[in-house]
């Protein structure tokens, strides 16, 4: 699965009207599966730090096309065990140091695949392995670290939530047991990175951020948080920030004052799902406007149109499409 | 799915498809996971050399978010310090040598163990060395993470002196990220994390002269908005510090409505300005948890005070601006919470405010569904 970007561009069909565009399944399918095939290009090598993360996209983007067999199964899987550490994280790759990134893209993966079985025919007790390595990282404030080298970030936060509820080892999941984790701190801290705007920041006293949002608002989900904390007031108020990120061309930005992405369809998106104001963005211009980010022609889907596709903004790309009932896709999870 | 950029922006086909091309190509992988395999070879045997070192510096200067080299790098320096500081001696330096007398003089004048000045100098020398790849990275996460391990480092091993010295450097570094790119998220973010250590050293707030940067770089651009939010960060910091008396925070409340109201005036098209005049308003609005407080006490009559001197003065600001939504949006916000507070009172009617209303659905119809929420909520 190559992360590299490229070759094609995110444009308009010669000819093409507006109101004629359409997802292109077929090419969008035929891209993800040769991106494995671009061994002989010097960026395949050097994202190899991204791989696992870039094989859960694919996988993402293909499952929401409606193609969940198009890359091979078995394969996946045995790479996705390549990258497992002793101390139960993931790498990105073989060889790679284990991350709390790369650990919730291996779980995404297993999850999705099913495969927990084999994982645990090949580590005993794997699922418990891996929850022990993330809960490690939690610190005593709450956040999460990415790794033994101790950086906090409120997206390692989402990534253990999201990971340990995917394993079935969030505390609500087993009540008699001992929780692995301290959740009332870990939703405390996300509390104290929320701004006067109802946004959130990277950490407490950070601007508001489309993407701390999602993170933020996941995190609560999870928890079961969500609706107690913000209460209908703070949901409006929110939901009037997001909606502020969509400007004219109909695409989404991640901040006040800077350019549109197509990437922001799904962490904007989903972030107003779960709030219920997905109806305060223009649907049919947004559409539009990620319809217009893709390459007709050789499949893929770029942050903006003019610019080269790349795997990470095909699947935000379809999972915002997703969001929002477009014909033909598999509906997605906003959480 | 979590979040995160950081996928080259280059094309990684080829676009020559000439056997030559290819061949070059084909060579540049090669060079690279020659590298790659070496470095990973070295550290599994336990090789914390300064050649590992330069090889880490190689892969790292070509690509920069391979978090896993980062890492190496820090096993080397970690392998170093423990040397240093068990006082066996670098291992990065080759053996003894005459240059040891000098060493000795050399740390002894500048109030530091032999081993300290080699870990600072060994710091220095990595900080030099991100220099560039920041400037040609400046969105590489690794990159700061790695910087601020570096300072974390000398504030673990060196004199507070030394290490303060060490992280005034860094915020002075951090300022010329932000002069060349005032919105960088990693540069503001990190200028915290150095603020934070600094008062941490020093044990003295930095409040004010943070403040002063803040309307620093506000003057140097009206519309840096991330300029604009970290002032609205330091104000309450910096009240509760000054011991404000009732009074003086309403003269600061008072300044910071003549502020945004005078540079309002000039664009309300800018909408880092609005969000400055609703952070100063939401300081008003008991209903939001999130709103920081100013003026302390803060009784309801002030409240309804401000809301209507406010309405007048944004009412103002329609004359020849009539096309601007965040006006419109405005004044309906600060209505709402106006009849909230303000039960009896008929500043606003709502005629009025269905005019806005209607505005605002003609100027901003991307946000209909909003508009139609709205109009439910005001009762209009
Ligand atoms: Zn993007």
């Amino acid at each position: 699965m190559s992360l590299a970007a490229g070759p094609g561009r995110g444009r308009v069909a010669d000819g093409q009207l507006p109101d004629d565009l359409k997802l292109v399944v077929d090419k969008h399918v035929a891209y993800i599966k040769s991106l494995d095939t671009r061994r002989d290009e010097l960026e395949y090598h050097l994202t190899e730090h991204l791989r696992v993360s870039g094989i859960y996209w694919g996988l993402t983007a293909l499952h929401l096309l409606g193609q969940p067999d198009a890359l091979p199964r078995a394969g996946v899987l045995d790479f996705v065990f390549s990258c497992l550490h002793e101390n139960g994280g993931f790498g990105a790759a073989p060889g790679h140091d284990p991350h709390m990134l790369y650990t919730v893209s291996a779980v995404q993966i297993l999850a999705m695949l099913n495969g927990f079985e084999e994982l645990e025919t090949k580590v005993p007790d794997g699922k418990m392995k891996i929850a022990k390595f993330i809960s490690k990282l939690q610190q005593p404030d709450g956040t999460f670290a990415g790794d033994e080298w101790g950086e906090t970030d409120t997206r390692f936060l989402y990534g253990a939530f999201n990971a340990l509820s995917l394993l079935g080892l969030m505390p609500y999941q087993r009540p008699n047991d001992a929780p692995l984790i301290d959740v009332s701190a870990g939703t405390a801290h996300v509390k104290a990175c929320q701004n006067f705007d109802g946004g959130f920041g990277l950490s407490p006293g950070a601007e508001s951020h489309s993407g701390q949002v999602f993170t933020c608002l996941g995190i609560l989900a999870i928890a079961g948080e969500l609706d107690s904390h913000l209460g209908e007031e703070g949901k409006d108020r929110l939901g009037a920030w997001l909606s502020e990120r969509q400007l004219e061309s109909g695409g989404l930005n991640g901040r006040p004052e800077k350019l549109v992405d197509a990437c922001y369809s799904w962490w904007v998106g989903s972030s107003m799902t779960m709030i219920n104001r997905l109806h305060w963005l223009d649907q049919p211009r947004l559409t539009k406007f990620i319809l217009e980010c893709q390459d007709p022609d050789e499949g893929g889907i770029a942050d903006r149109p003019g610019d080269m596709v790349d795997v990470f903004h095909t699947v935000f790309g379809i999972a915002g499409l997703s969001l929002m009932g477009y014909d033909g896709l598999l509906e997605v999870d906003p959480a | 799915m979590a979040s995160g950029h950081g996928i080259p922006r280059v094309s990684g086909a080829i676009h020559d498809h000439s056997q030559e091309a290819q061949d070059k190509v084909r060579k540049q992988i090669d060079q690279y996971q020659t590298v790659e395999r070496d470095v990973v070879q070295r550290i599994r045997t336990n090789d914390f050399s300064n050649d590992t070192l330069q090889l880490t510096s190689v892969l790292l200067k070509q690509n920069p978010e391979y978090y896993t080299v980062w890492n190496h790098r820090r096993r080397i320096f970690l392998d170093v310090f423990e040397k240093e500081v068990s006082s066996k001696g670098a291992v990065l330096d080759s053996g003894p040598s005459p240059t040891d007398q000098k060493d000795a003089e050399a740390a002894e004048k500048a109030g530091l163990t032999v081993s300290q000045r080699e870990i600072q100098l060994i710091v220095n020398e990595d900080l030099m060395f991100l220099l560039p790849l920041l400037k040609q990275f400046p969105k590489c996460y690794w990159i700061w993470n790695h910087r601020a391990w570096l300072l974390a480092t000398v504030s673990k091993h060196l004199p507070v002196s030394n290490a303060l010295e060490q992280w005034q450097n860094e915020l002075g570094l951090v300022a010329k990220m932000l002069a060349l790119d005032s919105r960088n998220f990693h540069g503001w973010g990190y200028r915290r994390e150095v603020v934070t250590n600094l008062e941490t050293l020093s044990g003295q707030s930095m409040a004010e002269q943070e403040f002063a940067y803040a309307t620093k770089m506000i003057q140097a651009n009206l519309s840096n908005f991330s300029a604009w939010h970290a002032r609205s960060q330091l104000i309450p910091r910096l009240l509760s510090e000054r011991n404000a008396s009732s009074a003086d925070r309403k003269k600061l409340f008072d300044e910071e409505f003549d502020l945004i109201t005078r540079a309002l005036y000039t664009d309300p098209y800018d909408q880092s300005l609005w969000f400055y005049h609703q952070y100063l308003m939401s300081t008003l609005d008991s209903s939001n948890k999130n709103s920081p407080e100013i003026l302390k006490p803060c009784t309801n009559a002030e409240r309804i005070e401000y809301l209507e001197q406010e309405l007048d003065s944004v009412m103002e600001m329609l004359d020849g601006a009539e096309d601007c939504k965040y006006i419109y949006q405005a004044l309906l916000e600060y209505t709402s919470r106006y009849l909230e507070i303000g039960s009896g009172k008929t500043k606003v009617t709502t005629i009025e405010m269905n005019e806005w209303l209607n505005a605002l659905r003609k100027i901003d119809p991307l946000r209909e569904g909003r508009w139609k929420d709205l109009e439910q909520k005001m009762n209009l």
